[in-house]
């Protein structure tokens, strides 16, 4: 399952895909607060969505303190 | 196969059912952002969409601007939800949308700020009422009021004093008239239970839960505008109640997965309140009300009744005799032979539908959406009312492709499951069953007993005459209300001014002053049709309005309709009117009937008459009649008027005319 997230594309893709949320890759280092459309709800959703895809869980609490997507990312990667 | 015999163009869509490419389109749409131009094309994705693939669907429509959607498609059907309850709600927002968006319906949402519920359902009522509220309620709802420590004592006073005060925020909310009100039972989680050690009080605490849950459910019976959705059979199916980690450290207490169930079950509620709960259930019959070909095997050798299979397809037989029971329409679409399909209805002893529990069968060899077609031209139904339920991939396909109106149910190749797949949608769901719906099958079947009648008379005056039809205009009982509500909620076709008031809404007409409901009852030679009728009228100075008319469509053309302004017309000069005005709201389905009134003598107005007051739809079509000259109602009718206490009874105005 370490295939699914493998790096910020994989991620930027389920975004999109999963949660209608379009970001560019100069996107992934600017305050979350930049983005009207991101919210809790679809920050919740993302948590279902990232580990019904890689089959790990997730550190909810952590996600709750990030402040960018990048630091989303690496939240949701275990990194 | 004999199943599929006949000839299959090239183009079918064989497996094409629950297609996996659908959210790629959605995708797709979205992505290329224009979700809300293509708006049209989402609900022909959603039904082939696999039920896994929802929650997915609704991110990304609840993405979309409900404005913009509008702007693109006018006349989509909207639904304002204002979302509250006890924790955080706003999850429930994108599994509504995609819910809704199934049925054809487009959600405008608003969503409460969180523990908003109780000043929510008491507000004020306030301009731009939401059609709908959904509450959500969660265990926190009782155990925020219990401190530690805590025993079984403490969480029954709490669920007690929570359930007061919730049940007196429902009644401000109901007698308020601000809509319908979308409730549901809270599931009883482990993580309480088991706090307890000692199983008496783990007992206990069993039944104060569900005391507490009878009486959200209670609330439900007592409002004709609440409906409690109960999550204990979703739960029981697998579906998780919470989400551990979401619940402590974003307050969303129900989980995902049990949110998207309750905004399925949501969205089947809102669509019975909107009139387009389904009638008639359309089955095939090889492989999905029996096991095995009747063609092959022969009426005797079809699985049924008998062995593993043959019980599992018996049991699906009683699900859907059931729904019959209920007034859903029976029938049979079947590709087979006609007289084998009657021997086994008629002889197969492990048979529970039998050929009269069909109103009608329809065993050949054409296409199936030929034959759906044939059967709503029949029974006078609109497609848009018809389920059909077939094993065959090609034909499920087939007939979606060809009638997206018929909701589709593919049943598979395990006939155990047939139940749950036909149960999924609620399709037939609606607020309260009346007596015309417990008749309604046989009132079907005496229908084919006129048709019979009708072939041997010579004209159709002859046959109007030969029917002895007698319409009764009465104002409604109580008991009536239900039907009168069901009327205008389900009836289409002739329904002159779309308005659908639930049965609170119908009892507010009766109580004010100046305004009349007339109940319209017809019965003929061959039986009763009962209800069949409505009319709303108001009196505003020496006018009197015919607010609407609804009338079903059992009853059509057989000048009943005629006789009902007739007698409205009567009653108007009897009691000092100037004149009697009429109101035609064109919907999407009642255009058959635009020219109506002024087919009984009434001449257009160039102006809406009740502009002043601005509550009318400005797409409304005004009528006058000046009572000069007088209407007869039609000859072959006995008609039997009384349309108040102060109106003494005026009979057989058809025999005086």
């Amino acid at each position: 399952m370490t295939t699914v997230l493998a790096d910020t594309t994989d991620f930027r893709t389920l975004l999109g895909e999963e949660l209608g949320l379009h970001i560019g890759a100069d996107d992934l280092d600017r305050p979350l607060a930049d983005f009207p459309d991101w919210d809790s709800v679809l920050l919740l959703r993302m948590v279902t969505v990232v580990e019904a895809a890689t089959g790990r869980r997730v550190a909810v609490a952590d996600l709750l303190q990030a402040r960018t997507f990048r630091q989303l990312y690496e939240a949701v990667a275990g990194r | 196969m004999t199943r599929t015999g006949g000839a299959l163009g090239p183009t079918a869509p064989a497996g094409t059912w629950h297609d996996p490419g659908a959210l790629r389109a959605l995708r797709t749409l979205h992505r290329s952002g224009k979700l809300a131009a293509e708006y049209g094309a989402v609900r022909g994705l959603l039904a082939r969409m696999p039920p896994a693939d929802l929650p997915a669907a609704g991110q990304l429509l609840s993405r979309v601007d409900p404005r913009t959607v509008r702007r693109h498609a006018p006349d989509v059907a909207v639904v304002a939800v204002a979302v509250t309850g006890h924790s955080t709600v706003a999850p429930v927002v994108a599994p509504l949308t995609a819910e809704l968006a199934r049925h054809g319906l487009l959600l405008e949402a608003r969503v409460a700020p969180y523990g908003a519920y109780l000043q929510d359902l008491m507000r004020p009522p306030a301009e731009g009422l939401p059609q709908v509220t959904l509450c959500l309620l969660d265990a926190h709802t009782v155990f925020d009021d219990v401190t530690v420590p805590w025993r079984v004592e403490d969480v029954e006073s709490a669920a007690r004093a929570r359930l007061a005060l919730l049940g007196g925020a429902v009644r401000a909310h109901q007698e308020a008239g601000r809509g319908l009100l979308v409730l549901n039972t809270v599931p009883l989680l482990r993580r309480f239970t088991h706090q307890l050690i000692d199983l008496r009080s783990r007992a206990r605490l069993g039944a104060v839960w569900r005391e507490f849950n009878c009486g959200l459910l209670a609330l439900a019976e007592r409002y004709p505008g609440v409906v409690t959705v109960d999550l204990d059979p979703l739960v029981g199916e697998g579906v998780p109640a919470c989400e551990p980690r979401t619940a402590q450290y974003a307050r969303a207490r129900l989980s995902d997965a049990l949110l998207a169930a309750c905004a399925r079950e949501t969205a089947h509620v809102v669509r019975a309140s909107l009139g387009r709960g389904r009638k008639v259930l359309v089955l095939d019959l090889d492989g999905t009300l029996w096991g095995g070909v009747l063609g092959e095997a022969g009426p005797d050798g079809v699985e049924l009744g008998a062995g593993l299979r043959g019980e599992a397809f018996q049991e699906f037989q009683r699900v859907v005799a059931q729904l019959g029971s209920q007034g859903v329409l029976l029938a049979v679409s079947s590709k087979n032979d006609e007289a084998l399909v009657r021997e086994a209805l008629r002889g197969h002893p492990a048979m529970l539908l039998r050929e009269d529990s069909f109103v009608r069968v329809n065993a050949n060899w054409k296409a199936k959406h030929d034959n759906l077609r044939d059967i709503a031209d029949r029974l006078g139904l609109g497609l848009d009312g018809f389920v059909f339920a077939d094993d065959s991939l090609f034909e499920c396909g087939l007939v979606a492709e060809r009638l997206p109106e018929v909701a589709v149910v593919r049943v598979d190749d395990e006939p155990a499951l047939h139940p749950s797949a036909l149960l999924a949608d609620g399709w037939f769901d609606l607020f309260e069953l009346t007596e015309a719906d417990l008749a309604r099958a046989a009132r079907y079947r005496t229908e084919a007993l006129r048709e019979e009648f009708r072939e041997d008379v010579g004209s159709y005056e002859e046959y109007l005459e030969g029917l002895g039809i007698e319409v009764t205009l009465r104002p409604p009982g109580e008991a009536d209300l239900a039907r009168v509500s069901q009327l205008t909620l389900r009836t289409n076709q002739f329904h002159l001014a779309t308005e659908r008031l639930e049965v609170p809404r119908v009892a507010d007409w009766l109580e004010r002053p100046g305004r009349h409901v007339i109940a319209v009852r017809a019965r003929d030679r061959f039986g009763d049709h009962g209800l069949v009728g409505a009319l709303f009228l108001r009196r505003d100075g020496g006018l009197l309005r015919i607010d609407n008319f609804v009338l079903s469509c059992r009853v059509f053309s057989r000048g009943i309709e005629g006789g009902c302004v007739a007698a409205v017309l009567d009653f108007a000069r009897s009691t000092g009117a100037d004149a009697v005005t009429g109101r035609y709201l064109p919907s999407p389905r009642n255009a058959a009937f635009a020219s109506f009134y002024s087919d009984h003598g009434f001449t257009v107005l160039d102006r809406d008459p009740d502009a002043a007051d601005g509550k009318h739809g400005k797409h409304a079509v005004h009528f006058r009649h000046d009572l000069a000259t007088r209407v007869p109602a039609p000859a072959h009718l006995r008609l039997d008027a009384a349309f108040g206490p102060f109106d003494a009874p005026r009979n057989g105005q058809g025999e005086q005319s």
